[in-house]
């Protein structure tokens, strides 16, 4: 009870900062003075941080008075998992939202505190701490995660057996918030930039250093969201255009927008409005996907209760985009600059071809996601839009953006003169040529993957040029270290990332080869080149779970995959599937049934097969093994772009 | 003066008020699936107990009725949700031979009655000691419900948390 007690308070304290932050703001900007925004974050970081740890604590003590700790605990639930037990439901996920939130609200107050009196700041740290309050509020009344259980009982739920069986819940959830939560950063600005009237500041450029850590951070996020369902779920995929998944593509799609085109305003001054306009819908989106994914008006793989916090939800979207929307409305036409875009093939020209790509994509996406829901009010009846809506769309879109990434980073700004371009582009063609041609002789024939490596090949020639010139410069400066922080090495090792991440999804989705055998103890086969043998049963029972593991092996490497029912939570049964990854192939293998009288082993029993039998299924995937890497690569420089060197530090 | 962007931005913001209207109006899905059981067609398992109030359950009394049987425990959070639809339900369709009557599934007696009286359950539910009732109906996980119709014969499954809604579509089907 104390400690439901001190979470509750704990969250008033949080959310009395927050909407005193707001008011001291509107005090200090209608004085014309600074405010004490940075006492105000302290207070509420203190609150949130009391209130996680008392939720912590109930969770690592197994303190089942919390409804929510007997919801998503048990007492034989692992350290690791009791502790990340605080995401794995919707409260304790807002409650981690808000304490990002915050988080980053201190950082950025803190950061600019010499210029606390400039109204943009204040009109900045006014919405945030608005942001804030919201989130906090719902923590307080609708979705309050310290709640009573009056029942005593003396075992918990546990967490559900997907978010216990791998270390990954552990970053994935934090980083894809921390992408989500970030985002509010670049919105406040725009709204303080346009309530202002200061456009044309150096502040939107400012914003792009915090809009792509969010990026990067929303990035591994989602790759590592990936990798966590290609190792846990047990079908050998890893994206499946689920409506949770779309929620955090989204913002990730403007947001890219969003880091190309503010290069064009730091060049050229253009597209100030457009800019702001990206910001605003960035953020939106991640309300909008936060409404998706807790609403429950959708239906979705991931299995999230819905809650009544739907109307809230999509009545701050509206508030947040009508907000941005009547201010660029009103403001708008005056704080466009008179100039615009000289030629059509010059870098500035690419850039607006990229936003309408990457815009494009996100409207599609959006379509894609709300249709079900259109279709269901207009005839009733029940639809799915899955995968190959998405995928006819992706893959020529993602083909067009492999090409810009060849060209755009080699075009000059303003003009478009071939002959330069072509000298720029020449060695990097050649080579993605002659790949295509060694290709085709070791035989590989399907024109979407020769097309999307000569075009990779390209892309990946016209960042190592860009970097190689940064290195050249580093060089005769005489410091090397200058050209970690050069403003395009980063950009230019994110495309690389993107280069090698797309490398991997298109030979694996290419070439992936499916296979269900059937093997006796001590049998083996060949599935497309991989030796597979089958060596006995393995049960481990303890208080954690319940679990039949197969001894298989695969070239020699010894793999384990598993029906697993985990006690605790209705006895969930999961299977978790095997995975023997190298740089060339991933091989894939999942536990399908087993003969016999195998109702001990939780797995699924085919009949007519013989007692001791079991059915593997078999995936072997190319390259797989890249798309993590390329998505590390793309987290790497991503950082190396939030540590880069200042605007005004560049003129030096 | 053009005017593009406030026309754009006009024009934005009646779009999204619209999105707005159209998705806050939406209601959640039922979170229950209708599944395939091995049991549906056949007679229903027996469901014979002491209620937590006391009162004694015996499944083949019901015989022409429609019987609501879920299985449901204190510990479980879908179960949570599920109560007050529950309750609504039963309250409902109580003049229109329909029973609900719940199960307690792997739970214990104490916790079950608090959970009853904290949801202020309007139907009865018997408890389950050995889970042998739940071993008959296959129960793995809970909430399951199933229905079953005035032969005594399993109707439908449905398996998570199931809406009013739910529950009173899936009656009147059977009734048909």
């Amino acid at each position: 009870m104390t400690l439901i007690w001190i979470g509750r308070v704990a969250l008033v304290v949080a959310l009395g900062a927050l909407v005193g932050g707001v008011v001291d703001q509107a005090v200090a900007l209608r004085h014309r003075r600074a405010g004490h925004a940075l006492w105000f974050a302290l207070g509420a970081l203190v609150g949130i941080l009391g209130a996680v740890a008392a939720m912590e604590v109930a969770l690592v003590t197994h303190n089942f008075s919390l409804a929510y700790v007997a919801a998503n605990n048990a007492t034989f639930t692992p350290l690791l998992y009791s502790i990340t037990g605080m995401w794995s439901a919707l409260e304790g996920s807002l409650l981690l939202w808000s304490l990002l939130l915050t988080l980053v609200t201190l950082f950025v107050i803190y950061y600019y505190r010499r210029e606390a009196s400039d109204p943009v700041v204040a009109w900045a740290s006014a919405v945030l701490f608005g942001v804030g309050a919201f989130f906090t509020y719902l923590l307080v009344v609708p979705a309050s995660p310290f709640v009573h259980n009056p029942a005593h009982v003396l075992q918990g739920a546990g967490p559900n057996a997907l978010l216990q069986n791998n270390p990954l819940v552990a970053v994935h959830p934090p980083l894809l918030y921390a992408g989500f939560v970030g985002f509010t950063v670049p919105f406040a600005f725009a709204i303080a930039m346009l309530v202002t009237g200061r456009v044309q500041d150096r502040w939107q450029l400012e914003q792009r250093r915090w809009t792509v850590l969010a990026w990067g951070a929303l990035s591994l996020g989602i790759v590592l969201g990936a990798w966590w369902s290609y190792q846990v779920l047990g079908w050998g995929g890893f994206w499946g255009w689920d409506p949770v998944e779309n929620a955090a593509l989204l913002p990730w799609l403007t947001a890219t927008a969003y880091i190309h085109s503010v290069i064009v305003q730091d060049r050229r001054g253009l597209f100030r409005v457009w800019n702001l306009s990206l910001a605003i819908a960035t953020f939106s989106l991640t309300v909008l996907g936060t409404f998706f994914t807790r609403s429950g008006v959708l239906q979705s793989v991931h299995a999230f209760s819905s809650s009544t916090l739907g109307p809230l939800l999509i009545g701050f979207f509206f508030v947040c985009v009508g907000a941005g929307a009547g201010l660029l409305a009103w403001r708008g036409d005056r704080l466009r600059s008179a100039v615009g875009v000289d030629h059509p093939l010059s870098r500035e020209g690419l850039f607006v071809a990229n936003n309408v790509l990457f815009v494009g994509f996100a409207i599609v996406v959006l379509l894609g996601t709300v249709f079900p829901l259109l279709y269901q009010a207009v005839n009733g009846a029940q639809v799915t839009v899955g995968t190959p809506y998405f995928a006819s769309i992706a893959a020529p879109l993602s083909v067009v953006l492999l090409a810009l990434m060849a060209v755009a980073p080699l075009v000059s700004w303003r003009s478009a003169d071939a002959g330069v371009l072509w000298g720029r582009l020449r060695t990097s063609a050649w080579f993605a040529l002659a790949l295509v041609v060694a290709l085709v002789a070791f035989g590989v024939r399907r024109p979407t993957v020769l097309v999307a490596y000569f075009l990779a090949a390209g892309a990946a020639g016209a960042a190592l040029r860009t970097l190689r010139g940064v290195l050249v410069a580093a060089h005769r400066r005489g410091r090397w270290t200058s050209a970690l922080r050069a403003p395009s090495t980063g950009g230019m090792v994110v495309h690389l990332g993107i280069v090698i991440l797309a490398l991997g999804i298109v030979t694996s989705t290419s070439y992936t080869t499916r296979a269900e055998v059937t093997l006796a103890h001590g049998q083996s086969t060949v599935v497309s080149g991989q030796y597979v043998s089958f060596a006995g049963f393995h049960e481990v029972k303890d208080a954690l779970e319940t679990s039949t593991e197969l001894v298989v092996s695969v070239g020699g490497d010894q793999l384990r995959p598993a029906v697993t029912t985990y006690n605790g939570r209705n006895g969930q049964t999961v299977g978790t599937p095997a995975i023997d990854s190298n740089l060339l192939r991933d091989v894939y293998v999942t536990f399908d049934a087993v003969g016999g009288n195998g109702a001990t082993s939780g797995a699924q029993v085919q009949n007519g097969l013989p007692a001791g039998s079991v059915v593997l299924g078999v995936t072997v995937e190319p390259l797989l093994a890249w798309l993590w890497i390329g998505g590390l690569v793309v987290g790497l420089g991503s950082a190396l772009s939030f540590l880069r060197r200042r605007y005004n530090e560049e003129a030096a | 003066m053009r005017r593009t962007i406030t026309v754009a931005s006009l024009v934005v913001l009646a779009l999204c008020v619209a999105l707005t209207v159209f998705l806050g109006t939406r209601r959640p899905v039922g979170d229950a699936t209708t599944v395939q059981s091995p049991l549906l067609g056949k007679f229903a398992p027996s469901v014979e107990g002491t209620e937590l109030d006391g009162g004694h359950f015996d499944l083949r009394d019901d015989r022409g009725d429609i019987v609501v049987v879920d299985f449901w425990a204190s510990w479980c959070g879908p179960c949570v949700a599920e109560a007050p639809n529950l309750s609504s339900f039963a309250w409902r369709e109580r003049h229109d031979k329909v029973k609900v009557i719940g199960v307690v599934f792997d739970d214990s007696v104490s916790a079950a009655r608090a959970f009853q009286t904290h949801y202020g359950s309007l139907y009865p539910s018997i408890v389950d000691p050995n889970g042998d009732i739940a071993n008959s109906y296959g129960v793995t996980s809970p909430p399951t419900t199933f229905i079953v119709d005035g032969q005594g014969r399993v109707a439908a499954t449905l398996l998570g948390p199931a809406s009013t809604a739910q529950l009173v579509g899936a009656v009147n089907r059977v009734r048909r």
